[in-house]
């Protein structure tokens, strides 16, 4: 249970930011940016959001589902064993390496498991799927400090510069 | 880990770093650059609050850069 006080009408961690509300808008602007300019495919972007919330046993991230994404319930019970799953494809297990290491491991990341990131995604492409990462490691850490409250939720997008933050 | 710079710099003329491997990403490092900024320019914290819990969690995650 959180001990912050914040507004009880908003997702739980989306009222917790808002206890700073400059931060809190160019924090929704920032990782909103991530998911609106589609930088990246949506589904990719979600498998690697909840693998990092499994590496983290982050409920509170867990119960967001980003419907529009395409990940399916089967793909979703399959990330902790996605090394050995058939579900995911060559792109998709080039990212999920990163999120298996990002949040634990960094310094494990090998040049060669990089040069797969490149080969797949691009210079900019790593940058913006780096980044990424990095976001739902931060978000799962800030949830767990916080003390954020589970609050199942189907979301259009799971931040969106221009909605709240589930 | 890698001992030398996996990004390059998207700035030309500017050697790799943090901010011109953000720069292969505009508006990502755009909307960064503003939280970040905001974050050390106003607040509730003081600066060395803010420096020394910096420090630590770079020590904690051992990030020479």
């Amino acid at each position: 249970m959180t001990w912050l006080n914040a507004d009880e009408g908003s997702p739980p961690f989306d009222a917790a930011l808002a206890l700073r509300p400059e931060l809190r808008e160019l924090y929704a602007a920032f990782y909103g940016k991530l998911w609106d300019d589609e930088l990246l495919p949506a589904s990719l972007l979600e498998l690697c959001r909840l693998r990092v919330a499994q590496l983290h046993d982050c409920a509170s991230e867990l119960a967001v589902r980003h419907a529009e994404a395409g990940v399916s319930d089967a793909q979703v019970a399959a990330l902790p064993d996605w090394q050995s799953s058939e579900l995911f494809d060559a792109q998709e297990r080039a990212a999920l390496q990163l999120a298996e290491k990002m949040p634990w491991q960094h310094h494990d990341l090998t040049d060669g498991e990089y040069a797969e990131l490149q080969e797949h995604f691009g210079e900019a492409g790593v940058v913006a799927l780096t980044i990424g990462v990095a976001l739902f490691d931060a978000n799962c850490r800030l949830r767990l400090v916080f003390g954020t409250e589970e609050a199942a939720v189907e979301a259009p997008a799971p931040a969106s510069s221009q909605g709240p933050i589930y | 880990m890698s001992t030398l710079p996996r990004v390059s710099s998207a700035i030309p003329g500017e050697e790799p770093s943090f901010g011109t491997a953000l720069a292969h990403q505009p508006g990502l490092a755009g909307a960064f650059g503003m939280l970040y900024g905001t974050f050390w320019s106003k607040g509730a914290l003081d600066h060395r609050t803010k420096e020394v819990t910096r420090m630590r969690n770079a020590r904690v995650t051992d990030c020479g850069y």
